[in-house]
């Protein structure tokens, strides 16, 4: 994971766009690359498992189960988005599954990685972990109108539509 | 209702492959199956049965008591919400049945269900209801919390069915019955004669009051008081007569400022027109009754204060009949629910309002004859107007006569 074209892509992926050339070829040698093909399930909801990715290339799918076999698309990650990151930090179990839309690769974060990029440089480690808030704030914006548009889907869906049906 | 509201949802296949599916919220409806609470805790009973035949059904929540008319087409719908077809599949029920299909009449009976918790899903509170309906206007919270501020000064008692049961019996039960109708001609009779003596020497008779006037005042109000409790708990006991159950019984500010007891007999809405027109009428009667035996008494007393008084409770009873069974002015008193069971027409009022205001002029412009309908709408509409008139000119003539005289 040394070429000029991989290293040119992570500078295009937010969290590491800080980074001073000499700490991104380090990373970038950290990283591990794994391919998917379409259909194939990086990590299912309640997997354990510390590691980030970065999708490198096609797009990856986040889900939520709802029922059965069913479950909700919170996300739809293309070149450049991360995810996994949660467990990363908490070690919990995925809250969601992670499914390839199309043939897709992704790049592999482990914590040892991450540990070493902070002992390496603090500066570039807090660069890391500003852009990354600011990735978490935009998600947790996008989860407010998620839940604001899952529940307006429910009230048209149920015809619980409060002010129409009661200024008819 | 917008209905573009989109939800993506990931179905996955058993060979590991999956399929995405953007549902649409308006699909999603035409998928919704309402579901109507338990069968034990709803209760159906048709009221009426129009001119044209059209039934009209009050549906009674068992849990809430809360009480909603349906229409036939409503019931229909109703008895079609068994959680297993969707609203499409009622649609087309309805389209079979009736051979036509206005849509609007599907979600709006799912949100009236929904308000009476008759379906599974519920509303949000009342306030919530106003304040969504109307952000933007600022008196909407004052009014909604001045209106809740009157309504806690209602005080009442909703575990008095079984006292009415046990008063039923010591003797209620003699209210109803030919005799009681025969002793109440009667008496009404004697009275009438005894009223017609009294108003030849109306002015000697109430002469006397006039040397104690704030003894009078206090003991007519505490009288009549006392005739609006026992008119209440008539309509009670004729409740109970016809095997349905007292809900409560208490005092409030009837429309939010006139003192008055009240008992909820919402429940004889399940039974017949007769048990509802009995009931209606049975607190009335109550100062009919009253006011003839006042007058009888007043007849025989000595010349004084007593007989002065007695004689004016006996005409004051007389006011509270004719207020009680007038029908008009959207006051819904007993004499507009009488009138309603008669005719078949439940909701009289505002759909006499609704057509006198909107639709009446363009039926007269079309120059051909109303309908029994519309003409009772019309009249109710008309009666109600000449009423306050006629009040309002009464009114007048006598304070000139008092003032002149």
């Amino acid at each position: 994971m040394t070429t000029a074209g991989d290293l040119a892509f992570l500078r295009t992926v937010g969290v590491f766009a800080e980074l001073e050339a000499t700490h991104l070829q380090e990373l970038a040698e950290r990283l591990r690359t794994r391919a998917l093909r379409r259909g194939e399930v990086l990590f299912r909801e309640g997997d354990s498992g510390r590691e980030l990715y970065v999708v490198r290339a096609g797009t990856v799918l986040v889900s939520k189960s709802v029922l059965g076999r069913v479950e909700q698309v919170l996300a739809r990650l293309g070149p450049g988005e991360l995810l996994g990151d949660m467990s990363l930090f908490d070690g919990a179990p995925r809250s969601a599954t992670a499914t390839a839309e199309s043939d897709a690769a992704v790049l592999c974060l482990d914590p040892e990685g991450l540990r070493l990029l902070t002992e390496a440089s603090p500066r570039a480690a807090a660069a890391f972990f500003f852009q990354l808030v600011r990735v978490f704030t935009a998600r947790l914006r996008e989860s407010g109108n998620l839940v604001a548009e899952v529940t307006r889907w429910g009230l048209e869906a149920t015809g619980l539509d409060v002010e129409e049906s009661r200024g008819r | 209702m917008a209905r573009d509201c989109r939800l993506e949802l990931l179905i996955r296949g058993g060979s590991g492959g999956f399929e995405l599916r953007e549902v649409a919220s308006a699909t999603a409806y035409l998928q919704f199956r309402p579901q109507r609470i338990a069968d034990d805790e709803w209760e159906l009973a048709e009221v009426a049965r129009g001119e044209m035949g059209h039934g009209t059904f009050v549906l009674k929540n068992c849990r809430t008591d809360r009480y909603l008319y349906l229409s036939e087409h409503e019931q229909y719908i109703w008895q079609l919400m068994n959680g297993r077809a969707s609203v499409r599949d009622i649609a087309a029920s309805y389209v079979l049945r009736f051979e036509s299909l206005d849509f609007d009449v599907i979600p709006a009976l799912i949100a009236k269900l929904q308000g009476a918790d008759l379906l599974t899903l519920r509303l949000a509170s009342r306030l919530r209801e106003v304040l969504a309906r109307h952000p933007a206007n600022r008196g909407v919270r004052p009014l909604e919390l001045a209106l809740r501020a009157l309504e806690r000064m209602t005080l009442a008692s909703r575990d008095v069915h079984e006292r009415f049961v046990s008063a039923y019996r010591l003797g209620g039960r003699l209210l109803f019955g030919v005799p009681a109708v025969a002793a109440l001609t009667v008496l009404a009779a004697f009275g009438l004669v005894a009223a017609s003596e009294l108003a030849r020497v109306a002015h000697a008779v109430a002469v006397p009051l006039a040397r104690h006037p704030i003894l009078a005042l206090l003991a007519g109000k505490a009288l009549v008081f006392a005739t609006m409790a026992a008119h209440q708990v008539v309509h009670g006991l004729a409740c109970v007569h016809y095997g349905r159950r007292v809900r409560a019984f208490g005092f409030t500010l009837l429309h939010g400022f006139l003192p008055s007891f009240f008992v909820d007999v919402t429940d004889i809405f399940m039974t017949s027109r007769r048990a509802r027109v009995v009931t209606a009428i049975a607190g009335p009667l109550v100062h009919l009754a009253l006011g003839a035996l006042f007058f009888l008494v007043a007849f025989y007393l000595p010349g004084g204060f007593l007989q002065a008084f007695v004689a004016a409770s006996a005409t004051l009873q007389l006011y509270a009949l004719l207020f009680s069974l007038y029908p008009f002015c959207f006051m819904e008193m007993d004499g507009y629910h009488i009138i309603v069971d008669l005719l078949g027409m439940p909701t009289l009022a505002r759909d006499s309002w609704r057509f006198v205001r909107f639709r009446l002029a363009g039926r007269l412009r079309q120059r051909r004859p109303l309908s029994r309908t519309e003409s009772i709408w019309t009249g109710y509409v008309a009666l109600s107007f000449l009423s306050v008139a006629f009040f309002v000119v009464a009114t007048a003539v006598w304070l000139v006569d008092v003032i002149v005289g």
